[in-house]
């Protein structure tokens, strides 16, 4: 049993210091704020058995809003890195898919000149007014039921 | 904040745009204050809805920012919060137009013979 009662203390103790560290993910006036009642809340609600890893996950969420969300004492300096690292990483994977491109392109390099269209559907599309003698088609690109 | 009226910006539901967990805290303090455990375990019985802590503390937050609610002095750790007059008129302006749009639902569903 002590050794039961043992790793009940130790399972806590690590829920306990994830939510801890998952709390140090907010900005410090927050901490200020509501640092010590949300440690209390995690606790009494692991107390009634919600896992730790969802509270962890609530809470890594409402830190990562509370970085994003733009506060009008909210220094500029620190929005701008937040920017910087979020076009850095757009950069990077923006990089990753042009270097596939040329070896796309050279297979279909004609392919973006043109609008494919192919034949509508033969029942009569409310908004689109068919010309007489004339299929109506819909074009690939606007893909929203456009005659071509 | 005067959110009393039905017209106009006046009247004009500043809860729309706020999403589902503020006007359950606001549903949850209309009886009174009350703390984050309580707010969580009450919002359960209450919508059968789950609140995450942090998802608790980003809608209070932007509660108190908008005047909706005022955190009371701490009691121990804990923060008690309160619905504000204005908080409750925009609370009623919401709970109005749901109604509303309710009814107009189920007359619907009558007229449509589902």
């Amino acid at each position: 049993m002590p050794a039961a009662a043992g790793g009940q203390v130790s399972g806590a103790a690590r829920a306990t210091r994830l939510v801890e560290t998952v709390l140090r993910c907010y900005p410090a006036r927050w901490r200020r704020r509501h640092g010590d009642e949300a440690a209390e809340l995690a606790a009494l609600l692991i107390r009634d058995g919600t896992p730790a890893g969802s509270i962890a996950w609530s809470y890594l969420a409402g830190a990562a809003r509370e970085w994003f969300t733009p506060r009008p004492g909210r220094r500029l300096s620190t929005l701008a890195c937040a920017l910087l690292v979020a076009v850095g990483s757009l950069g990077v994977s923006a990089g990753v898919l042009a270097s596939t491109v040329p070896a796309r392109a050279a297979i279909t390099n004609h392919g973006y000149r043109f609008v494919h269209c192919r034949p509508g559907p033969s029942e009569p599309v409310p908004g689109v007014i068919a010309g007489p003698g004339r299929p109506r088609v819909i074009s690939w690109a606007a893909g929203h039921g456009q005659s071509c | 904040m005067a959110v009393s009226g039905r017209d106009g910006k006046a009247g004009q539901d500043v809860l729309r745009r706020v999403g589902e967990a503020s006007v359950l805290i606001l549903i949850s303090l209309a009886d009174g204050p009350k703390h984050g455990y309580a707010l969580i375990q009450d919002i359960k019985e209450l919508a059968g809805v789950e609140l995450g802590p942090g998802t608790l503390y980003g809608a209070l937050d932007r509660l108190e920012r908008l005047g909706l609610i005022d955190a009371l002095p701490a009691d121990d750790r804990r923060h008690p919060y309160r619905i504000t007059a204005p908080g409750a008129a925009a609370l009623r302006v919401h709970l109005d137009s749901l109604e509303r749009v309710s009814a107009a639902g189920r007359l619907r569903l009558r007229l449509g013979g589902i």
